[in-house]
């Protein structure tokens, strides 16, 4: 009987597994071949990396992806600072309409960014910061998610090793840096992941409040090769996928291990 | 008593602030004076076809502020049609929005009702201006006409052509000089180019496109069968007029009669495709396909126009460009200087032979680039010499809703969940429904 379990549990997990990998072997077929072998398997199909040279030289693909990297540096290290002491109040102090503010962060959880897009573009023109990188994080700082995440990391800290490092002496802000944010790690790497890999694929917030090279993001560069009226080249956009998500790919099988560790960590407290 | 107090804090607040005025205004009073001196204009453009696009519409700007030093051009590439749309409209009620932008044509009816964009009329007033109005082809025009004004100056123009392979053709017996010139023809020549080997069919008589944007495609086969989708003024649509139902019913006829076009919904981006490997002997395609099909077919191919049966017929598509509200008189005379210029006939060839569109006037033809390009690539002119059957792309108010209650109901009858007649009933009564604000 659990061995039964067991198999259909490995053929699911296989079969899973098998489904998500699909669309990224296809890729990795197609941007190493030429166009005529896009949907023809042949085992002894020539290889190029031409596809990856047309796709690169088709946008100022090293700019957007340092803008990128600044883009999503900058939301990240704003989301971790602004979110730990939201998110502490939230779990450990008292004070009046506490309940009712928290429940006023949950609700920004279900409203779509999108409906938010003329109300955020007229804040950034009156800040004077359309086309800048700042503009395009300046809406996701903040973030509810991350702040419910952390939350709930820090109610479940023992009570005794904050009351212990209270007797110690340790002021609020040492209490967090020392007590909390080293037991919230395993959060810290999986929100960070989900907030690295939403804003390195966001596109329509980026696209509208950019206006030149200097400031846009892979994802608008990317969309150079959607040519709607001419129908698909699918060499030339799987070799511009696979290089505009390699350094998420990489970095995701360094740091597997870690990863899956860490949500299954943060799932089970 | 603290209310006077406030109140006298507050004034002094004011006087202060009304002293500052003049100091803090001054910056914003040379501005303009400045900006005489050179005019900026913006304007946004999407990319719906491949190449490098976004670099020749740079090399444009480039070129155009060589010749205009007082004007300054900054061309935004912004995504597809329906992004540059989002981009515009967010900007422009924003406050910041571009002084010009290329959008599709049949959006003109919304961005007149959001009251976002000029008509061109009221500004192009001389004689010298009038007639580069009148010089561009009256298909071009049509879509951008609205209530005796014009609101678009056609700029990536397209038309439905068919591409056949001519090696098919002649492997299966058929003149491959001889495209399909009536329905009947289509249905004959499709059936005898389908090729089967027991239940697999390994390669199709005919595709027509019907994923993303369906109407398209169908408006062609209504023209032909004698309807006119919408009136002239945007106000009432015809979806379940006699000619579109024989239409729809020929189209899937197609595909579950005759079996000689894959059934259900064809894919509109892998077509090209398809009949590049040679899965398929003729696909009704944009002409903005062109430069692709020409340049990876391994087979002679052949461009015809589209088939009749009351009449021939296509719709035209493609993009327009739009002058909005917010640029000031000076920004306005400069940007027709640039449509002017951008237009001009050298420059409408030279971008129609670089893309696949259509160049939008008869002098553009007459251009010693262009003849060139023809007398080394004849089927280049079907498209053009299409334009004189082509009727505007269907265009209403509320357009984006209105062609969607039509081409949900196209793709039910393509999947065989409903009746081609009980189908444009309910695309009827859903579009009328939509209208009737607009229906005064």
């Amino acid at each position: 009987m659990k061995f039964a379990t067991r198999t259909l549990e490995i053929a699911g997990a296989w079969m899973l597994g098998i489904m998500w990998v699909t669309p990224l072997l296809y890729a990795a077929w197609t941007a190493f071949h030429p166009a005529d072998f896009a949907t023809h398997f042949d085992l002894t199909a020539p290889l190029t990396l031409g596809n990856f040279v047309r796709a690169w030289q088709a946008a100022p693909f090293a700019r957007y992806f340092l803008n990128t990297t600044i883009l999503v540096t900058i939301i990240l290290v704003a989301q971790f600072l602004l979110c730990t002491p939201a998110a502490f109040a939230f779990a450990r102090m008292e004070f009046p309409g506490r309940d009712i503010l928290f429940g006023v962060v949950l609700l920004q959880l279900m409203v779509m960014p999108d409906v938010l897009l003329v109300g955020n573009y007229r804040t950034m023109a009156q800040l004077g910061l359309v086309d800048t990188i700042l503009a395009i994080a300046l809406p996701y700082l903040g973030s509810a998610f991350g702040i419910f995440l952390l939350r709930q990391t820090f109610r479940s800290v023992p009570q005794e090793l904050d009351d212990a490092a209270r007797l110690e002496g340790c002021t609020l802000m040492r209490r967090i840096w020392r007590v909390y944010v080293p037991l919230a790690r395993p959060t810290y790497i999986a929100y960070g992941l989900v907030s690295v890999s939403y804003h390195w694929n966001n596109f329509l917030w980026p696209l509208v409040i950019t206006n030149s090279v200097t400031t846009r993001p892979l994802t608008v560069g990317l969309s150079v090769f959607a040519s709607t009226d001419q129908g698909i080249d699918w060499s030339i956009i799987t070799a511009a996928t696979l290089m505009t998500s390699a350094p998420l790919l990489l970095a995701f099988l360094l740091f597997q291990r870690q990863f899956v560790q860490s949500f299954m960590r943060a799932g089970i407290r | 008593m603290p209310a006077p107090t406030s109140r006298r804090a507050l004034l002094t607040g004011a006087a202060a602030l009304a002293g500052a005025a003049p100091i803090l205004a001054a910056p914003l009073l040379t501005a303009p004076a400045i900006a005489q001196s050179k005019v900026e204009i913006e304007f946004y453009f999407p990319v719906a076809v491949g190449g490098p696009i976004t670099k020749i519409i740079d090399g444009y700007a480039a070129d155009f502020m060589k010749a205009h030093p007082d004007i300054k051009v900054t061309p935004v590439y912004a995504g597809s049609y329906v992004d540059t749309l989002t981009k515009a409209v967010t900007a422009s009620k924003a406050g910041r929005g571009p002084q010009l932008a290329v959008l599709l044509s049949v959006d003109a009816y919304s961005l007149i009702d959001d009251e976002l964009i000029l008509p061109f009329d009221q500004l192009a007033t001389t004689a010298e201006d009038k007639a580069w109005l009148a010089g561009f082809y009256p298909a071009f025009m049509r879509n951008g006409q609205i209530d005796g004004h014009t609101w678009g100056i056609p700029f990536q123009r397209s038309t439905i052509v068919m591409y056949y392979n001519k090696a098919a053709f002649q492997d299966s017996g058929l003149d491959p000089e001889k495209a399909p010139a009536t329905w009947a023809e289509n249905t004959a020549f499709a059936e005898k180019l389908t090729r089967r080997e027991g239940d697999r069919t390994t390669r199709w008589g005919i595709q027509i496109p019907a994923s993303g944007f369906p109407y398209w495609l169908f408006q062609a086969l209504a023209i032909e069968a004698g309807a006119e989708l919408a009136n002239a003024n945007g106000t009432k649509v015809n979806y379940n007029d006699p000619g579109a139902v024989e239409a729809l019913q020929y189209w899937l006829d197609l595909a579950t009669k005759q079996k000689v076009h894959p059934p259900g919904v064809v894919d509109w981006g892998t077509t090209p495709r398809d009949f590049l490997e040679g899965k398929v002997a003729m696909i009704w395609t944009t002409t903005g396909n062109l430069s692709n099909i020409r340049a990876n077919a391994k087979f002679p191919f052949g461009v015809a126009m589209l088939p009749a049966q009351k009449r021939r017929g296509s719709p035209t598509g493609g993009g327009n460009f739009h002058l909005f509200k917010s640029a000031s008189p000076a920004q306005q005379a400069a940007s027709l200087t640039f449509l002017k210029w951008i237009t001009s006939p050298e420059r409408a060839a030279q971008w129609g032979i670089d893309t696949g569109y259509v160049a939008t006037s008869p002098a553009a033809w007459q251009t010693p680039a262009m003849k060139a390009y023809l007398a080394g690539f004849p089927a280049a002119a079907v498209a053009r010499d299409q334009l004189e059957f082509a009727v505007p792309e269907l265009s209403t108010h509320d357009n984006q809703r209105v062609t969607q209650a039509l081409n949900d109901e196209l793709q039910a009858v393509l999947t065989g969940r409903k009746a081609p007649k009980a189908a444009l009933d309910a695309a009827q009564a859903n579009a009328t429904r939509l209208l009737r604000p607009y229906a005064r």
